[in-house]
């Protein structure tokens, strides 16, 4: 039984997500009495001006170790979080336009599956009331056919029998079926974007394959966007179709996913792809590893953020930022240098 | 990797039971194993398969209600009849622990000098604190930390350093056995990356076992010795990792194998997808634990435990492909 | 590597098959279920059911006192400090050998002098005889009053000198004392009996009133617990709804709010009980709502608190994230995992909220002075625990017992009301 959602043709825009200078500064809370000594107040800046474009029906990767600002963006991308600059538009709509009761319209056509599935199911609802939730927010006239599309989605995500699981409480299912009725929840109102927030990371790497599968195999099936935060590059080449990996708040690279695996022309990319481990004993990593450590988000390094790890930096690297400029066609790269790695 | 194999520590038939509130769990069922002077030996598993409590119960760090049974010969010694003062003599200085997250496990109150002069102190009093200090300097220096920074206090670290501050407790000992219990996860990759060459380092300089226990088979993949697969509270394979990488014997290690991703773009890949999930504890599978995700499953898997048998030279199998079946009356009575 | 063939019963990609064992137990009744949560909580089972049947016992008697009451708990029934089980002695008067005097009438008038030891039950055998006597001249309006002189005596053996001497008219003294003593007074002999002997004492003897303690008991649970409770469920009806409003609203109504509470929680309770009572004054609404004013910011610090805590859960965001309103996300998602605490503190709320009543009536700021009440049996109980410890003994068990109750439930609900620990 299906809901008529025919309310989807209104959109037309091609990119369904456009972010444009994003910034999200976060003010590190101090006493009264510092602010009065040292005046100026210092930021974390999360995210420090991020472009990129997702189109529909594409899966975009977004990539980066912790400070990087991956989950940030996402929430900003959702209008979960306001940001300090910039613009999110989401099919043509500026989310900083719309007041919140729009707002709130408009989740139901963007839907985010989080990372710790059983964090993220209210612990007193059972799990047929936490999936319907989103039909009763948002077709709450229809409820007699709430029941119906909540035991439908159960069975497209794999749980069955789905009689079983409606009267369920969280706890009492395990963790791989909890990722799925997270997933259901997310897909139940037929959104068109999806930020999955590292959605298999606490999963147990037997049942990763198969929800990754799962999320495949709806995507295709619903003809979803998926916005895939991740810090596991392995993991993200099974369902991105392009990548973008993130240092320090900016975007350092981004690209499809055959440009960004076999040809990455950013040092910190290419050391993030040899840092990830490969299961091949015979394969022993050759590529050092950049020196020191993630720098403090409150001041990030003058110039090129990433310069102070760079096996190839320069002195220009220190005082000019690079831009993310589009190297060869839908690659783009921001390092004075990119094209010195261009074979 | 050493040619000489000289056994550290034997492991005879452990058997770590809890009592919890749904019954007891015997979240290690009856594993034998030995871990060689000088290797890096793998230990991998997901969630529920026992590897973290192992590592645990070697140590004796049991919480009251679980309980410690089978052998562990240190030497000649059995280190489950040692008494409590023998224990602390002997945990810290022969075996020593890393945690996952390093900054619950050093004293935030406690700077990084305090926690290695007390350990030495405690372990050897009879060392007056100049020479601790000494030795505690020279230590932090190969670790790649400055030894400036010895005055620090844990958080004003960051997550690399205090984990090499915690493998430094271990080593400023000289302990022979490292047990490291997912002492990566917590970190960056490219962090991750650096410690693991770090672990090597420390193994091929000073010559220390190190038991790495981690849930990420494609880590211990470049740097362990021998690797070791648990599932659901049992051994399921232990062998050389060149060889079981290759051939992997036990249906579970293949799946595995099989499901683990990698950055190499290849035509055509597919993940392997395991049917089902780890076990629950309390309510194990009978027979073969693995035998409801088993592709080749057999009648006899569901009646019976297998044992662990030399599958091929060298490499030890706990699955009844690989053993004498006994005749099994009426299988079809399940 | 080589192709890895399916599960023969397993399809993929059909996730997970529920395993049987769970099938089942959810064909499990509701009795089965109880019993099973013995083994599942171990220890903290029994104390939900010790403390459970300790508070139904309660709530029983507190409901129906006229089923278990034997007496009216107002009524004086019986002599004065009677100890538990005793039956009332039996009472004679002491004349000498040669008087006349048949029956004690004829001692009682204005003229004569009745003598007695100070301070012990004859002096009241005394009085209810001489009520007795009265009151039936009363009934027949005679107009005759019994009222002779009393002359005390320090020790039995004064006072029967003094009679021997002819001081006084009359001794009186129990019955078994009399008899064993007569031997040694030629001169003097038993008269009459005062008081017959009952066969029947009080299960827990009597107050100095004579109001038989065991009633008082029981008519004092009924009002414990209804001071109890209502306090409690007032405190809640006030406390809870404004600690959801400022934890969610924030900014300046959260400050205020905050601060208000603050202060009310900072004075003694008992102090701030008996301020209110003193101004509203005596009655057992009155002592209702003072009692209650001191539990509201607890309530609204908790509840504060916890809303605070879940705002940050992830849950909650999804809740968010699904399109919910904010007054949905509160009702449905923040409120459910606020009630465990709700409900912990409400039973140490109860178990207070007894102790203070008791302790306000103890002072005398109480329910009113004839109201069957725990606390004022223990006041006025206090200057005789030598004497008849049983006065402050019964009632003070009773007020630790119902309190220790109410206390266990609390802790033990803690425990069992985490949805984690209901795995089945």
């Amino acid at each position: 039984m299906e809901l008529d959602l025919s309310t989807q043709k209104l959109a037309t825009h091609e990119n369904l997500l456009e972010i444009r200078n994003l910034r999200k500064w976060f003010p590190v809370q101090k006493t009264f009495l510092d602010q009065l000594l040292a005046g100026k107040v210092n930021y974390v800046r999360a995210v420090d001006g991020v472009n990129l474009d997702i189109r529909r029906g594409e899966a975009f990767g977004l990539a980066g170790e912790s400070g990087s600002g991956k989950t940030t963006i996402g929430r900003l991308a959702i209008g979960l979080a306001k940001p300090t600059e910039g613009d999110v538009v989401f099919d043509g709509i500026n989310l900083n336009k719309i007041n919140e009761e729009e707002l709130r319209r408009m989740r139901r056509r963007m839907q985010v599956i989080f990372q710790d599935p059983m964090a993220s199911l209210n612990p007193r609802m059972t799990l047929g009331d936490s999936v319907s939730h989103g039909l009763k927010i948002h077709y709450p006239q229809r409820d007699d056919e709430h029941r119906e599309m909540t035991l439908a989605i159960f069975e497209k995500v794999g749980l069955t029998p789905a009689r079983y699981f409606l009267n369920k409480y969280p706890h009492q299912i395990s963790g791989g079926q909890r990722q799925r009725v997270a997933i259901a929840r997310a897909l139940i109102t037929r959104p068109e974007l999806i930020l999955a927030d590292e959605p298999i990371a606490m999963a147990d790497v037997s049942v990763r394959a198969l929800l990754l599968d799962l999320m495949v195999q709806l995507k295709n099936e619903f003809n979803l966007t998926y916005l895939f935060i991740t810090h596991d590059l392995a993991t993200a080449k099974y369902i991105c179709d392009r990548i973008g990996v993130l240092y320090l708040g900016k975007m350092v690279e981004m690209g499809s996913l055959k440009d960004m695996y076999q040809h990455p022309l950013h040092p910190y990319t290419q050391a993030l792809l040899a840092a990830v481990p490969v299961p091949n004993p015979l394969l022993k990593r050759t590529q050092p590893m950049p020196a020191g450590e993630i720098p403090n988000p409150i001041n990030p390094p003058p110039g090129c953020r990433f310069h102070p790890r760079c096996p190839f930096a320069k002195e220009i690297c220190t005082k000019d930022e690079p831009e993310l400029l589009e190297i060869r066609t839908g690659h783009w790269v921001a390092c004075h240098f990119a094209n010195t790695f261009l074979c | 990797m050493p040619e000489v194999k000289e056994v550290l520590i034997s492991i005879r038939n452990m058997t770590v039971s809890y009592e919890t509130r749904l019954g007891a769990v015997s979240a290690v069922d009856g594993v034998s194993f030995d871990i060689f002077r000088g290797e890096i030996l793998g230990l991998v598993g997901e969630s529920g398969c026992g590897k973290s409590t192992l590592g645990k119960g070697l140590m004796r760090l049991m919480p009251s209600q679980g309980s410690v049974h089978g052998e562990i010969f240190f030497g000649d010694q059995d280190i489950l009849k040692f008494t409590d003062d023998q224990m602390r003599d002997f945990r810290g200085r022969r075996i020593s622990m890393i945690f996952q997250d390093p900054m619950t496990s050093l004293n935030p109150v406690q700077r990084i000098d305090e926690h290695l002069i007390e350990a030495i102190q405690v372990h050897e009093p009879q060392t007056n604190k100049m020479k601790a200090l000494d030795r505690v300097k020279k230590l932090i220096e190969r670790m790649g930390i400055q030894s400036n920074r010895l005055s620090s206090y844990p958080h004003q670290l960051s997550g690399g350093m205090r984990q090499r501050v915690m493998i430094s407790l271990g080593l400023v000992l000289n302990a022979s056995l490292i047990v490291a219990d997912e002492a990566t996860t917590s970190l960056d990759v490219i962090v991750e990356a650096k410690l693991v060459d770090e672990i090597k380092k420390i193994r091929n300089d000073f010559g220390v076992s190190i038991l790495m226990i981690t849930h990420n088979i494609a880590l211990v993949a470049n740097i362990a010795d021998r690797l070791a697969v648990m599932y659901a509270g049992r051994m399921a394979e232990i062998g050389p990792i060149e060889q079981l990488f290759a051939n992997p014997l036990h249906p579970y290690t293949q799946g595995l194998l099989a499901c683990v991703p990698s950055i190499e773009i290849k035509d055509n890949e597919n993940l392997y997808k395991m049917p089902g999930e780890p076990p629950n504890l309390t309510h194990p599978p009978s027979g073969c634990r693995f035998h409801p995700r088993c592709p080749y499953v057999m009648p006899v898997c569901k009646e019976l435990d297998p044992k662990l048998v030399e599958g091929v030279p060298d490499q030890f199998v706990n699955c009844w492909l690989y053993q004498e079946q006994p005749v099994v009356n009426n299988p079809e009575s399940r | 590597m080589k192709e890895i063939p399916q599960h023969p019963e397993i399809q993929l990609p059909k996730g997970d098959s529920v395993p049987q064992w769970q099938l089942d137990l959810d064909k499990a009744g509701w009795l089965r279920r109880a019993l099973l949560a013995r083994k599942w909580y171990g220890g903290d089972w029994w104390f939900v059911v010790i403390s459970a049947i300790i508070l139904l016992f309660f709530i029983v008697i507190g409901a129906l006192p006229k089923w278990f009451a034997p007496y009216d708990p107002r009524a004086e029934v019986g002599p004065s400090l009677l100890a538990p089980g005793e039956p009332p002695a039996a009472f004679v008067f002491l004349t000498r050998s040669d008087s006349p005097v048949k029956e004690f009438k004829e001692v009682a008038s204005s003229e004569n002098n009745v003598g007695f030891v100070v301070a012990s039950p004859a002096s009241q055998a005394l009085r209810e005889a001489l009520d007795e006597l009265n009151a039936e001249e009363e009934r027949q309006n005679t107009g005759i009053r019994y009222q002779p002189r009393p002359r005390r005596f320090d020790t039995i053996e004064e006072g029967l000198k003094a009679l021997e001497d002819g001081e006084i008219d009359a001794f009186i003294e129990a019955s078994a004392t009399a008899k064993s003593i007569i031997g040694k007074y030629k001169t003097l002999k038993i008269a009459d009996t005062l008081r017959e002997a009952a066969i029947r004492g009080f299960t827990l003897g009597t107050n100095q009133i004579g109001q038989d303690i065991f009633s008082r008991l029981i008519w004092g649970t009924r009002i414990a617990l209804m001071v109890g409770l209502s306090s409690a469920l007032l405190s809640i009806m006030f406390g809870v709804p404004l600690g959801l409003v400022s934890a969610f609203s924030g900014g300046w109504l959260d400050r205020t709010l905050t601060l208000i509470m603050d202060a009310l929680y900072s004075f003694p309770g008992l102090i701030l009980a008996i301020a209110i009572a003193a101004v509203l004054g005596p009655s057992i609404m009155n002592i209702i709502i003072s009692i209650s004013v001191l539990y509201i910011p607890t309530y609204f610090r908790i509840v504060r608190g916890q809303v605070l805590s879940i705002r940050e859960e992830l849950y909650v965001d999804a809740a968010r994230s699904l399109g919910a309103k904010k007054i949905t996300i509160l009702w449905k998602y923040i409120f459910p995992n606020v009630i465990p605490s709700i409900v912990i503190i409400f039973s140490v709320n109860v178990a207070d909220a007894i102790l203070t009543e008791a302790g306000l009536s103890f002072i005398g700021l109480g329910l009113p002075p004839d109201v069957p009440d725990w606390g004022i049996d223990l006041a006025r109980g206090q200057d005789y625990v030598r004497r008849a410890w049983w006065l402050i003994t019964f009632p003070g068990l009773m007020v630790t017992m119902v309190t220790l109750a109410f206390s266990m439930l609390g802790e033990s609900l803690s425990e069992i009301m985490n949805p984690r620990l209901a795995e089945l």
